[in-house]
């Protein structure tokens, strides 16, 4: 079977849509996709280590005033957490996240090891476009 | 196949993910299918709607061969055969 490749430009550091991306993740892991998420501004706080883990550190991008019954909803639903689907796609089947340099340095993180263990390098913006004009899919979230 | 055939059918493996939402049966199904041979049948447990639309797409994506779903109250059993 052909490899297919979704590429992802992951610009949110909202809990909403992080955990969408982690659904779309797992979906695209599930088909045995190749994909490539580079984590931009917003995204990179999320990713930062002692801050992302916690849904309580992370803003909601739509209904603001709802979150806590956003979070309970998906607890009562047995979801995971967005950095659980994350981790369960790496898992799954070749997922790689890059961290942009920039986006890393706003919230004060340099190097790989200031975010969250998921992460697999800090890139700049060529390795995105590269990896966007190759992939079958294209997203940004 | 029928709803009576599959009822009768023995399956090498069973996954129970009534107690997850999407894309828990799905991503149950993907880790589950590596563990059995090719030829095997595999029944996917899911009281989620969207799975019994999810699971024959996904079949038809990776190569794997859906047999049918059965409605018990509650939940689906959704069955195939991995290729």
């Amino acid at each position: 079977m052909e490899e297919k490749k979704m590429c992802i430009g992951l610009f949110t550091g909202s809990v909403d849509k992080l955990t969408a991306a982690g659904v779309v993740i797992s979906g695209a892991a599930a088909l045995d996709m190749k994909v490539d998420i580079y984590v931009l501004l917003q995204g990179a706080r999320a990713f930062r280590k002692g801050i992302g883990e916690n849904a309580d550190n992370l803003p909601m991008a739509e209904n603001t005033s709802m979150k806590e019954e956003f979070m309970q909803a998906l607890k009562n639903l047995n979801v995971k957490t967005w950095v659980e689907f994350f981790r369960e796609a790496r898992e799954l089947a070749d997922v790689k996240i890059h961290i942009c340099g920039l986006a890393g340095k706003i919230w004060g993180g340099e190097k790989l090891e200031d975010f969250l263990d998921l992460a697999d390098d800090i890139c700049g913006i060529g390795a995105y476009i590269a990896s966007a004009q190759e992939a079958d899919v294209n997203l940004f979230i | 196949m029928t709803p009576e055939e599959l009822k009768n059918i023995s399956v090498a493996k069973s996954v129970d993910a009534r107690g997850t939402a999407c894309p828990g049966p799905l991503l149950e199904a993907k880790k589950a299918i590596g563990t059995i041979s090719t030829g095997d049948i595999m029944e996917v447990l899911s009281a989620d709607e969207g799975t019994k639309v999810d699971i024959p797409k996904w079949c038809t994506k990776q190569g794997h061969e859906y047999l049918g779903t059965v409605e018990e109250s509650g939940y689906y059993k959704i069955f195939l055969r991995k290729k």
